[in-house]
């Protein structure tokens, strides 16, 4: 791999972790009021709530934002804990570190959408190189569509239809969470198994919503593929149908796939947020809503800006494997 | 001999009107999901403007009706456990999700088109600095951005509001395409002939490339209310929508909030689900409809 | 070079079965198709792409199947290895190769067949191979789908035979298609195609996409290797020139049906149907120049041509790329110096391969594109600070017509709009009949028919129309000088002759310059009256076309001349192949001169002083690569001929 495109990709992570923190930076600052101030007020109105904690609480705040500094001063603080990871203390569960609490979730959320991703990818690439190659087969003809139309609907709906179906009607699966609500987690086996038993439909409906959108990006691109030089050739070399199908026709039309795949990450992000929502499964997206629901700021950056992250970090990756499967990016002498 | 070429069926003129309406109505028959998607759409439109007629939409407010009611007579989907009458909460909410998804895109279209625009006008140093920052945003998770910024904003919010806030970020992808068309048609051979005919470069960009843009524009224009609907519903199943209004996203919200699976509220579940994948399903079938109709290769294999 | 060679060795063997003329009766062929046809549905009409075709192939015989798009020439050679798809079905008929028949094969019997039996070297060498195998792989593959299993040392074997017979070395074997040359990858595609020496190969247009050095080279290889393993060739192609190179025995189809059949030599000499001749006529061949070159002056005389020159290139050259990001820079045009006269107008070729920059000299000329180096100057001033007035003056002087003829139009608007617009924006014409009737007039002027062309939309138009038209768009604004880019690249071979006539009539009976930019210098050679030729961004040789092509003086143009493949089975290329690559940076050669162009290698000229051709200082190295070269050759008017 050329090293210039390695340095472009980390200038382009590194810009990415930038803006993100940057608008993290700026988004509070623009507004009208200064919501963290307006939160722990409205704490403090609230019976029940130590006044002594509320008054730590704000100050440990103000240290931690330095309010009381020149604003860059700020801002170069912020990036500073920014690129340590050190988003401060949460407000609801005070004096919990917000990285502690994301660090808690996101194992659920990267379990969840790693293996969705990677389930939906293959399915889906595989169905849109068949549809596209067996254009006589009546299954295919009648699925790819199917799973295309799908692809249109937001993973959630698709969950709320799963949910509807098979926990609510037939009681199949269980309705929300990620695993028994008198479970304790640990290391066993049954609560493995309780894990997974949870995570099918949460699954599920990301996998049901995402080979649609695989499989229509390989169904057009094995078209194009087959109208290649190449192919004809290969076919008039007289080579197995096999051969000529994974070696010639999807080995070259899996590779903007892959490059599709470093784009999506964003969207796949966003949308098993959304799923965990409704499923309540215990990862970064239910945690996010709870902040949402309760006015905490500090949880609220953090997940914003580790997600990005995730993503930024994701197409790094992808990146950096495109080249071992196309010669043609590799180093040139 | 027998001729080279025989006619199997009437020929499509383009001189009649009876050729017109031929040749309209095979390539419809080739393109099943134009037709489909744009029937789809319609009969949400239809849904919303008759119901909007029939059925006052004030009832779409709390207590209005007798809590959580199944459907029966004068609550033909029945109620919420807020006394909702979910008749009018689904034809308002239809009515204000296409409205926030119409206004952020086409300003995304807008707004974008003329970044995207300006940068392959300009070119050089000022369009590498463009498009590297549009690079750079298109990685950022476009919602977890308008979560933030919602979050800040959240008392108060109206479905308005909830537009501009995702017209935001609305303006990317169509930025990046028209400036990637731009440039194909900036160094296409017509405008080398419009330049030799003696036109001024805003008149080769207004008559020479811009009614070739316009058919891209408007897929890009459905392609962007699609992705504002999504950023919409999504930021509202959040509880990050307008509190006030019965948009279909803050429906889903509150469909959750109230644990409603548990409850059996079906007549509450199934309306705003069925009427959003009506709605995701008819855009992406007149998107691809129109993919099929710009991209001759496409047309060729179908 | 002579203009009519005696014939040469290599052609022996042609000689030898056009004396034997063997009937299909007589002998039994290698291949005997009867009566094949293939039809093609669309959702209004079939069309009978090929309408009961017979003809055979003899063992070791070359056959060459010509025809225009549409001929049904790929859907025959397509049918014989069993590709037609739908909507194409083969209605009928019988292609007996030995013992089997083609279309009776079905299941794997067809797969079976094809590579073993016959092989087919597809077009487009650029994108024939897989890009993510490499050669070896893309070798062995079709070897091994064919049941015959090897050892890894029968493997390696195998490929380096393969290659060495296509004259590639073995290391090709490890690398990737993106890694050789487009003549490498042909000869890679034909290493594969007789891997396991099959008795009928079939190239579809082999050498469509290479320029015509490589073709040469190409086709060499072809033919070398089909005589070693004595299989039959079917050549299938549009260019008549290359048929008469390689072929024994010509098929001429025409709508799907056979026009002639007949030995190479006799198709030329006598061709007895009428689009047999039609296709030969059209091609142009050495030593009949169908128009007097313009008389040719000594250099002190055109001393007295005192005008303002009309354009001039002023040491004019263009690098692209370099700066902080742009990668290596590229010389696409290194300096060089020429005026161009409006009172006598020439036509002036400049020919070169893709990459030679003739493309960019184009675009110089007509102001779309800044020399890094030098002014292009138009009457006397800068192109580069026209005053407005004179920008306009300059715009509808100088015209252009390309070489996509249908990327020159609008898609949007009706054809009449492209031609209206001159009119209009440069104030030719005022009102709508006034416009009507110009534009009616230059259609006619063109030979086109103005009612039929008039009101319609730019793909309603046939390719040829298109390019007629835009000739008559530039026509219609009376210019001094029309850049034409490849004007025929992409019509058919039946209207190249026309629209090249059209392009002499511009000279003649309009008074206008022409710079015709081509990659053919058989179309150079008959219409223009000075040539240049381009190699890599370099002049290499300039001269009234009789001097350039029926004596090139410099290595590289020898070796272009070489290679052309003229359309005559009695000149037929060379047996020898002299390599003169190593040669071709050699510095130019620069013939004879004409009034009304005055070509400098570098330098600047003075043109205020009104003598265009000063004494040449010291020559300003003219090839960038050889610096050491730099000696006076550049004087006009005398051959300065190092290889003579």
């Amino acid at each position: 791999m050329p090293l210039r495109l390695i340095v472009r990709r980390l200038v382009m992570v590194l810009a990415v972790v930038w803006a993100a923190g940057t608008i993290n930076f700026f988004i509070p600052r623009i507004a009208p009021k200064n919501p963290i101030a307006e939160k722990l007020t409205q704490m403090a109105g609230t019976s029940g709530v130590d006044p002594t904690k509320i008054k730590e609480m704000a100050e440990a705040f103000n240290v931690k934002f330095g309010l009381d500094k020149p604003l860059w001063q700020q801002y170069l603080t912020y990036l500073h804990d920014v690129f340590t990871l050190d988003f401060g203390q949460s407000i609801t569960q005070y004096p919990v570190r917000v990285s502690t609490l994301i660090g808690g979730a996101m194992p659920w959320t990267i379990g969840l959408m790693a293996t969705t991703t990677l389930i939906a990818f293959l399915l889906g690439t595989l169905l849109g190189a068949a549809a596209a190659w067996r254009r006589d087969s009546r299954i295919l003809q009648v699925l790819s569509p199917l799973m295309m139309v799908f692809s249109a609907i937001p993973f959630y709906l698709i969950g709320l239809v799963l949910i509807y179906f098979f926990a609510a009607k037939l009681g199949w699966f269980p309705l929300s969470g990620g695993y028994g609500i008198i479970s304790i987690p640990d290391w066993s086996w049954e609560f493995a198994v309780e894990v997974l038993y949870h995570s099918i439909l949460p699954a599920l409906s990301i996998i049901i919503a995402s080979i649609g959108t695989w499989a229509i990006g390989m169904r057009g691109m094995m078209v194009t593929v087959e109208g290649e030089d190449y192919m004809t050739f290969a076919e008039a070399k007289g080579l197995r149908p096999g051969r000529l199908f994974l070696r010639y026709g999807m080995r070259n039309a899996v590779l903007p796939q892959i490059t599709a795949l470093a784009l999506y990450f964003g969207q796949i992000v966003t949308g098993a947020v959304l799923v965990e929502i409704v499923f309540a499964y215990p990862g970064v997206g239910t945690l996010l809503l709870d902040s949402i629901k309760l006015y905490d700021f500090p949880t609220i950056y953090g997940i914003v800006f580790i997600l990005t992250l995730t993503v930024a970090l994701s197409m790094l990756v992808v990146d950096l494997i495109y080249p071992l499967l196309d010669p043609r990016v590799r180093v040139e002498a | 001999m027998t001729d080279r070429v025989v006619q199997i069926a009437e020929e499509a003129d383009w001189g009649s009107l009876h050729g017109k309406l031929l040749a309209c109505g095979r390539y419809l028959i080739r393109n099943p999901s134009l037709i489909l998607g744009l029937a789809l759409l319609l009969a949400l439109a239809l849904f919303t403007l008759l119901g909007r007629l029939m059925l006052d939409v004030k009832l779409a407010a709390p207590l209005s009706a007798p809590p959580a009611q199944p459907p029966g007579p004068g609550l033909p989907l029945g109620s919420d456990p807020q006394g909702r009458n979910l008749m009018a909460v689904m034809i308002e909410g239809t009515w204000l999700t296409i409205r926030t998804g119409v206004i952020a895109g086409g300003l995304g279209v807008i707004v974008g088109s003329a970044i995207g625009f300006i940068s392959a006008y300009l070119g050089g140093f000022t369009d590498r600095a463009i498009t590297w920052c549009v690079d750079v945003l298109l990685t950022v998770p476009a919602i977890l951005f308008l979560v933030m910024i919602s979050a800040v904003v959240q008392t108060g919010l109206t479905s308005i509001g909830m537009a501009l806030i995702v017209a935001a970020l609305a303006w990317r992808r169509p930025a990046r395409q028209v400036r990637s068309q731009m440039l194909v048609m900036r160094s296409s051979g017509y405008v080398d002939m419009a330049k030799l005919s003696g036109l001024g470069p805003l008149r080769i960009i207004f008559f020479e490339i811009a009614p070739n843009l316009l058919p891209f524009l408007v897929s890009s224009f459905v392609t962007a209310v699609a992705a504002a609907i999504l950023a919409s519903v999504g930021l509202e199943a959040m509880g990050l929508g307008p509190q006030n209004e019965p948009t279909l996203g803050m429906t889903i919200f509150w469909i959750m909030e109230f644990s409603a699976f548990l409850r059996g509220l079906w007549w509450w579940i199934l309306p705003p689900v069925g009427i959003l994948i009506v709605l995701f399903v008819g855009l992406y079938l007149v998107n691809a409809g129109l993919d099929e109709l710009a991209n001759p290769r496409l047309r060729r294999r179908a | 070079m002579e203009a009519t060679p005696p014939m040469e060795a290599g052609t022996i063997d042609a000689r030898t079965i056009d004396a034997k003329t063997p009937t299909p009766a007589t002998t039994k062929p290698l291949l005997a198709v009867r009566d094949l046809s293939i039809d093609f549905y669309t959702a209004t009409k079939v069309v009978h792409a090929v309408r009961g075709v017979s003809f055979d192939v003899a063992a070791g015989e070359r056959v060459g199947l010509v025809g225009e798009s549409g001929s049904g020439k790929t859907t025959t050679a397509l049918a014989l290895m069993r590709m037609i798809k739908p909507p194409g079905i083969v209605t009928g008929g019988l292609a007996q190769l030995g013992d089997i028949d083609l279309l009776a094969l079905h299941g794997r019997q067809i797969r079976e067949a094809r590579l073993r039996h016959v092989s087919y070297v597809p077009q487009g060498a650029m994108n024939a191979l897989n890009p993510v195998l490499r050669i070896g792989e893309q070798i062995l593959d079709g070897v091994a789908d064919h049941g015959v299993r090897l050892t890894r040392a029968e493997q390696k074997t195998l490929v380096a035979t393969v290659l060495e017979s296509v004259g590639l070395p073995q290391a090709i074997a490890l690398r990737y298609p993106h890694q050789l040359s487009g003549g490498m990858k042909q000869r890679a595609c034909i290493a594969i195609a007789i891997a396991l020496n099959p008795s009928l190969i079939i190239a579809d247009e082999p050498t469509s996409a290479l320029d015509v050095i490589t073709q040469r080279q190409v086709m060499k290889t072809l033919t070398s290797v089909q005589e070693r393993m004595g299989c039959g060739l079917i050549l299938i192609g549009h260019d008549m020139g290359l048929m008469a190179q390689v072929a024994d025995r010509m098929i001429v189809m025409q709508d799907g049906l056979i026009a002639e059949d007949a030995p190479v030599r006799r198709l030329f000499r006598q061709p007895a149907h009428s689009y047999s001749r039609m296709l030969i006529d059209s091609v142009p061949s050495l030593g009949e120049r169908r128009q007097p070159a313009a008389a040719a002056v000594a250099a002190d005389e055109t001393g007295a041509a005192a005008e303002t020159p009309l354009l001039a290139f002023d040491a004019v050259g263009k690098t692209f790329g370099g700066g902080l990001l742009g990668g290596p820079p590229k010389v696409a045009l290194a300096p060089c110096s020429f005026l161009l006269e409006s009172a006598a107008p020439r036509i002036v070729a400049v020919v070169g391969q893709s990459g030679s920059g003739k493309t960019t000299m184009a675009r110089m000329i007509l102001g779309f594109e800044t020399p890094t180096t030098g002014s292009v100057r138009y009457r006397g001033r800068d192109l580069a600070h026209l005053p407005p007035d004179a920008a306009r003056q300059f715009r509808r002087e100088v015209q252009a017509v390309f070489q996509d003829p249908y990327g020159s139009f609008n898609p949007f608007y009706k054809v009449d709009r492209t031609l209206a617009q001159p009119l209009v924006s440069f104030g030719l014409a005022r009102g709508r009949k006034a416009i009507y009737a110009r534009m009616e007039e230059a259609c006619a002027a063109v030979g086109l028919k103005a009612g039929e062309i008039l009101g319609r939309f730019p793909h309603e138009l046939s390719g040829g129309q298109r390019q007629r038209l835009m000739v008559a768009r530039a026509l219609l604004l009376k210019p001094r000088l029309i850049v034409a880019d490849e004007p025929v690249s992409m019509v058919d071979a039946s209207l190249r002759m026309s629209i090249l006539a059209n392009m002499q009539d511009l000279r003649t009976k309009h008074g206008i310059s022409v710079v015709y930019i081509t990659h053919d210098l058989a179309t150079a050679y008959h219409v223009a009256d000075y040539v240049l030729v381009l190699h890599e961004g370099h002049l290499v040789e300039a001269g009234p076309p009789e001097e350039v092509i029926e004596h090139p003086a410099h290595p590289y143009t020898r070796s272009l001349v070489g290679a052309i493949p003229w359309p005559d089975p009695d000149r037929r290329w060379s047996e020898l192949d002299p390599d003169l690559r190593a040669s071709w940076s050699a510095p130019p050669v620069i013939r004879g001169a004409i009034t009304g162009f005055h070509l400098r290698a570098a330098g600047k000229l003075d043109i205020r002083a009104g003598n265009p051709y000063p004494q040449p200082e010291n020559s300003p190295v003219f090839r960038g690569r050889n610096k050491n070269c730099s000696r006076r050759h550049a004087k006009t008017g005398r051959s300065t001929n190092a290889y003579d």
